[in-house]
């Protein structure tokens, strides 16, 4: 297990390396300097070369790169040109508010994913399955934002049982009921389509499992419908939807950004539209790369989730 | 089963009459439009839907039934140039490099990368690179679907390059290209479809959302996006500002999933 693990970790340090560069590389080339932005339009010669320095704008491209890279290992992000403040802080208050919401979303997509594809494979009725399939297809259809603006709009204009945006004002530990009533609709938002596409996936999988041998010996033993579905052909169709689920996953922060604008959710999404706009660049690059990172690290874990789930990838090693 | 056949499904039909239908509407609908996309109208300041205006009128007197009709244009332009634009380069690129080693490498890793973005923080850098626009929504979806095709056919390069009757080819004299051109390509012929109705949908996701951002379309320009990020601004005194738009959103993606699932669901069978 740890050495299927082992293998698999160069190739994903060597697309983090890539991408970091790639990201320096590409904010250095952008139209448009910072010190303009920051020294204003009447300031010194002096004035600006001072801020130039102050930044470290002044060294060569290289040694910029270097020492932001050192600075990434000793977690020392530096100091936002714009937001102000230290880039370790302002990602350590936007993280907590986006890691809570993706969780959040992730949990209502799986248990929603799991029962209802669990329920219309074990049922396998005609209209509950077209019912599913039409609600599905919305959900996949239906954009973000679309759907962010239409729960708004039903949920806390017409019918006022939710609040419409923000984060819970005390914190999400003081009071658990108001916290889950702010988390509801943002989290459900950014759930719908990973809920759509995996659901879509899980019951495919399951019916193809179904149609196995191994299956009709187990029927012809006299297993269950319901325990031949659970116990039988979900912990084959798990894997690969595994792989689904890690892709959605990866995702998930680019969803973030639309949901925490709708909803006025303080979070990294929010953060790093904001940084764009003021060219802010510290904050910029951090945030693509940690966007990339999470992206790898799910990949790496979904491997190893899957290897887990399924021995033969498990023993087999490389695919 | 072919593609063509695939098509006559009655799933199919439905998904291609949808995408008819807003194809339709987009190449005829501005001419027939009771107004300018831009034209304001005297004294018709955010007027709900009604026999003179269907879809309601704006903030700036505006009437929303002809902006959505010239908007649409843009999402054909995203939908039907900049997703085959990018299949074809990512194609292209996948089948040259698949087929020679270090090449094959190089750009599978460049590939990792790219892909290694979320869609819509990719899209929100390049925009602070390029600044905002159309253009800029064209280069955000081309730069996406190159990896995507260029991987799919990756695969099918590098199962059919070991079949026995390649082998049996190349012995006979084929290069290369030839191998490309008469085995692979067909080969890859129907992954390559499903995947393009995918691509199509995103794309206008693409669209809508950045658009919605304010680093896609800008003002006073329509298109699908941006007229419902304009809705919404006034959800609260006109709610109906973003309703057509909106549907038309559903429609063209629900027509671009219909054909994509027809055709896997057929390519399964």
């Amino acid at each position: 297990m740890l050495s299927y693990l082992v293998r698999r970790i160069p190739s994903a340090v060597g697309v983090l390396f890539a991408a970091s560069f790639l990201i320096f590389l590409m904010l250095r080339l952008i139209p448009g300097d910072p010190v303009d932005a920051l020294a204003g339009q009447d300031a010194t010669q002096e004035s600006r070369d001072a801020i130039r320095a102050d930044l470290g704008l002044d060294k060569p491209f290289w040694s910029q790169y270097v020492s932001w890279l050192g600075g990434l290992f000793r977690l020392d992000l530096g100091q936002s040109y714009r937001i102000g403040g230290d880039v370790g802080d302002l990602l350590r208050n936007g993280a907590l508010n986006t890691v809570v919401l993706t969780v959040a979303a992730l949990l209502i997509a799986l248990v929603l994913a799991l029962v209802t594809s669990l329920v219309a494979v074990i049922r396998d009725s005609r209209w509950l399955n077209a019912a599913l399939n039409a609600v599905n297809t919305i959900g996949l259809a239906l954009p973000t934002f679309a759907s962010g603006l239409l729960l708004v709009l039903v949920f806390a204009v017409v019918f006022p049982l939710l609040p419409s945006g923000g984060t819970p004002p005390e914190g999400y530990l003081a009071r658990p009921d108001i916290s889950v009533q702010y988390l509801l609709l943002p989290a459900f938002c950014l759930a719908l389509p990973v809920w759509a596409g995996l659901s879509r996936f899980l019951t495919e999988a399951l019916r193809s499992q179904l149609r196995q041998p191994y299956i009709t010996t187990a029927r012809a033993a006299g297993v269950s419908r319901t325990r031949l579905v659970v116990r039988h052909a979900l912990p084959n169709a798990l894997p690969s939807a595994v792989t689904v689920l890690g892709i959605q996953v990866g995702t998930l922060l680019g969803g973030a950004v639309l949901v925490e604008q709708i909803f006025t959710w303080p979070g990294l999404g929010s953060l790093i539209e904001l940084a764009i706009s003021g060219r802010d660049y510290p904050v910029v690059q951090v945030l693509l790369l940690l966007s990339v990172a999470v992206f790898v690290v799910t990949q790496l874990l979904t491997d190893v989730l899957q290897a887990w789930l399924d021995p033969r990838i498990r023993i087999g090693g490389a695919r | 089963m072919t593609t063509s056949r695939q098509l006559t499904r009655p799933k199919a039909l439905a998904g291609l009459g949808l995408v008819g239908f807003v194809l339709l509407l987009g190449l005829v609908g501005p001419l027939l439009a009771p107004y300018g996309p831009l034209e304001q109208i005297e004294g018709a300041n955010l007027v709900g839907p009604s026999p003179s205006h269907w879809l309601g009128t704006d903030e700036v007197n505006r009437d929303v039934l002809s902006r959505t009709l010239s908007g649409i244009r843009l999402d054909l332009l995203v939908v039907f140039v900049a997703v085959p634009v990018g299949a074809a380069i990512g194609v292209l690129t996948g089948l040259l490099t698949a087929w020679w080693n270090v090449a094959d490498v190089l750009t599978q890793r460049i590939f990792d990368v790219v892909l290694a973005f979320p869609t819509l923080i990719f899209a929100i850098a390049l925009s602070a690179f390029i600044g905002p626009g159309v253009w800029t929504i064209a280069i955000v979806i081309v730069a996406l679907e190159i990896p995507v095709f260029g991987r799919l056919v990756r695969t099918s390069v590098r199962t059919v390059r070991e079949m026995p009757y390649v082998e049996a080819a190349q012995v006979a004299g084929a290069g290369p290209l030839w191998v490309l051109r008469r085995h692979v390509l067909p080969n890859s012929l129907e992954p390559l479809t499903v995947q393009l109705a995918v691509s199509m949908s995103v794309a206008v996701f693409i669209e809508a959302a950045m658009s919605f951002l304010g680093i896609g379309v800008q003002a006073p320009n329509p298109s699908l996006g941006s007229l419902i990020k304009d809705g919404t601004t006034l959800m609260y005194d006109a709610p109906f500002l973003a309703l057509g738009p909106l549907a038309l959103v559903l429609v063209l993606v629900l027509g671009l999933l219909l054909i994509s699932q027809s055709l896997s669901e057929a390519h399964r069978d």
